[in-house]
């Protein structure tokens, strides 16, 4: 999907958009974005991610132009375009309210852009038309924005943005006002349009799953600031706090300490299980960390496991039945309760277990992420 | 009789009172407005000696003339000393002054007439003592009626830019637009309703001012309202009727006519939608 498949002997990627320590601070006192760089590589999706009010609008609003940086530079394709106003930057966006002309058409919306930019108005005409088949919208072309459905204004306000071939296209939320089951097959949409015509973009949501499934590259933020920056995979399944595995998914977290640190195990001593961890990490021994476990990486079984390690025994507290897939709340006797997800591959439920059954929780060395405290 | 029917025979009857409190002294002035007795009060019979007394009636006449020539300019000056205010205190947040200026705006709607008027009178004495002008006149009526009329113009303005979605300029700033060329090409094209129903209040507003008129008018400069009160004081002449009764007549096609533009609008608009809506559902 949107990520490429790795190749060997890659070329260097061209970076598009370089934003260089940039920090927004408004009215003196509130910090929205917090020393940021980043650089996008040409062809990219690349997606800033985070919770409410942590200056993903406002990082996005300085590349577009709405807003000057307080600090820090931006350049586009080796331009410094920190000072440039809206007008003058190959950039356009698409705004999560859409922002389409109400007294204009959807044609004319489209070639509102164009109309600034002195094109001749046959060549208008001709993107116009082209823009127009790119979101299926043909037969719409002379409706106003408020004879269309939610999901066709979507596909207007994307294909006006563009319209005018910018270099680098912004997204604020794009899918923000759709709902559920739209917005999974929008998201498809979207990325192949934006694929099609091949642009580099930079997209803002709050939503884990649409960042992950639109994106090649995802930044994680919080506080006006990184917390990190990586391919989804690697977001994902190598985050490197608490807080990105907190925020990408369900995750459940044990604290321990490491009580033997080798160049190829580690082992982690938690107050409910010993963790037996399959590859060395930067730590010694004796380190306070935390061990990040994904719900769908723990199996349940109502027999002991073999071994001394990577298993705990707990009550089942909770059945939350997903329909692919059922999650188990097990109570352990420490107290501590963790998240199990199984799928549910029969049609009966996959291991037997109900309310108040002791189960055991085991999975393999490799499942889980030492985080440092 | 059922409690049902009884409250239905009331509140049909309290509809029959309101109505015919609002609208019977109008319909009395209309009538007799065609009663051929010089006594405004006995009815003889039916003739249009007032309507052509009306069209001899100089005096009249030029006062009409007058008040819709100061309706037409002061309700202009309104609109666009109002669009600017309104301007002011939506899209720029912060700036000196800001809550002294949205709290002065609206003062001249609360203010009694006949305040602002005296004030206004005391004040223009005062700067003709020391410059020499202006002479109270058309000039000055003009200026009190802006005044209020801005208050006004200011409040339908702002209620418009209030609800129009700020996102449009970025995204017309977005797509190229210079800033004048985001108030010509958006801005202004959305707000043009607003800006016409500022013009339409404040003309009547001023087309029946009394209170403001009186105290900043000069010799020679009389509007119609002002006419009308002095003829009454001196004992009610039937032209009055007549000129009242072509006001009226003017008024009622006008208000009919915007209303039923403004309904067939919005039938219009909800039928697109529903349209929007199956088509999308298809
Ligand atoms: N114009 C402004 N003036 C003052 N503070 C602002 C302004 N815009 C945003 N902020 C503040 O900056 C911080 C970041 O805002 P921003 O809109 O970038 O958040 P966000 O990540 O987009 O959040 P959301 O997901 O809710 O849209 C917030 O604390 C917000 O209150
Ligand atoms: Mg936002």
């Amino acid at each position: 999907m949107a990520t490429a498949p790795k190749e060997i002997n890659q070329p260097a990627p061209e970076v598009l958009l370089r934003v260089e320590n940039v920090t927004k601070i408004y009215d003196g006192t509130v910090k929205a974005v917090d020393d940021v760089s980043l650089t996008v590589n040409k062809g990219e999706i690349f997606a800033l991610l985070g919770g409410s009010g942590c200056g993903k609008s406002t990082l996005l609003r300085m590349m577009a132009g709405f807003e000057t940086p307080t600090k820090g530079k931006i350049h586009l394709a080796g331009q410094d375009i920190t000072n440039l106003p809206p007008y003058q930057r190959p950039i356009n966006m698409m705004f999560q309210s859409y922002a389409l002309f109400p007294h204009l058409s959807v044609w004319e919306n489209i070639a509102f852009g164009l109309k600034r930019d002195g094109m001749p108005k046959g060549q208008i005409a001709e993107r116009v038309e082209k823009m127009l088949n790119l979101a299926q919208l043909g037969k719409f072309a002379q409706r106003k924005p408020h004879q269309l459905s939610g999901g066709q204004q979507q596909r207007v306000a994307l294909v006006r943005s563009l319209a005018k071939r910018p270099q680098l296209l912004l997204l604020d939320e794009p899918l923000g006002a759709l709902d559920k089951k739209l917005r999974e097959t929008t998201q498809l949409e979207l990325v192949n349009i934006i694929e099609e015509v091949g642009v580099t973009c930079v997209l803002v949501t709050h939503d884990q799953e649409e960042a992950m499934t639109m994106a090649s590259r995802i930044a994680v933020m919080s506080e006006g600031y990184f917390l990190q920056v990586g391919e989804p995979d690697t977001v994902y399944e190598m985050p490197n706090s608490r807080k990105v595995a907190d925020f990408i998914g369900n995750v459940n977290i044990f604290d321990g300490v490491i009580e033997e640190d080798e160049a190829d195990h580690v082992t982690v001593r938690c107050p409910e299980c010993v963790h037996y961890v399959g590859h060395g990490v930067s730590g010694h021994t004796g380190m306070e960390v935390g061990v990040a476990l994904r719900p769908e990486k723990i199996m349940l079984s109502d027999k002991k496991p073999k071994g001394e390690y990577n298993w705990c025994q707990g009550e089942v507290i909770e059945i939350v039945y997903f329909g692919a897939h059922t999650t188990y709340h097990l109570k352990l006797d420490s107290g501590k309760v963790i998240k199990a997800q199984e799928l549910n591959n029969t049609r009966d439920l996959s291991c037997g277990l109900t309310w108040g059954d002791r189960a055991y929780a085991h999975w393999n060395d490799l499942a889980m992420v030492v985080l440092a405290q | 009789m059922s409690q049902a029917t009884n409250n239905k025979i009331f509140s049909n009857l309290w509809m029959v009172v309101v109505y015919l409190f609002l609208y019977l002294p109008i319909l009395t002035l209309v009538v007799y407005s065609f009663n051929d007795s010089k006594l405004i009060s006995t009815w003889t019979h039916a003739s249009l000696r007032w309507y052509e007394a009306l069209i001899k009636d100089d005096d009249l006449i030029s006062a009409v003339l007058l008040s819709l020539k100061i309706a037409g300019i002061s309700a202009l000056m309104s609109v666009f000393f109002g669009t600017f205010t309104a301007f002011a205190l939506n899209r720029y947040k912060r700036f000196k002054g800001r809550t002294l200026l949205s709290s002065m705006a609206s003062m001249p709607l609360v203010m009694p007439d006949v305040i602002v008027g005296l004030s206004l009178l005391l004040m223009i004495i005062s700067v003709q003592h020391w410059l020499g002008f202006p002479d109270k006149g058309l000039f000055t009526i003009l200026l009190g009626h802006a005044l209020l009329g801005t208050a006004y113009a200011t409040v339908v303005v702002t209620s418009r830019l209030r609800e129009m979605d700020g996102r449009l300029d970025e995204a017309a700033m977005d797509l190229g637009c210079k800033p004048w060329q985001v108030f010509h090409l958006v801005t202004f094209p959305l707000l043009l309703p607003a800006l016409v129903s500022a013009f339409l209040l404040t003309f009547t507003l001023s087309f029946d001012d009394v209170v403001l008129s009186s105290f900043l008018s000069g010799p020679g400069y009389s509007t119609m309202p002002m006419v009308i009160f002095s003829r009454a004081r001196l004992g009610l002449n039937p032209t009055i009727n007549a000129v009242a009764t072509v006001t009226i007549v003017v008024v009622t096609c006008a208000v009919i006519a915007s209303s039923f533009y403004t309904s067939h609008q919005a039938r219009k608009r909800k039928r697109e939608e529903a349209q929007a809506y199956s088509d999308s559902n298809k």
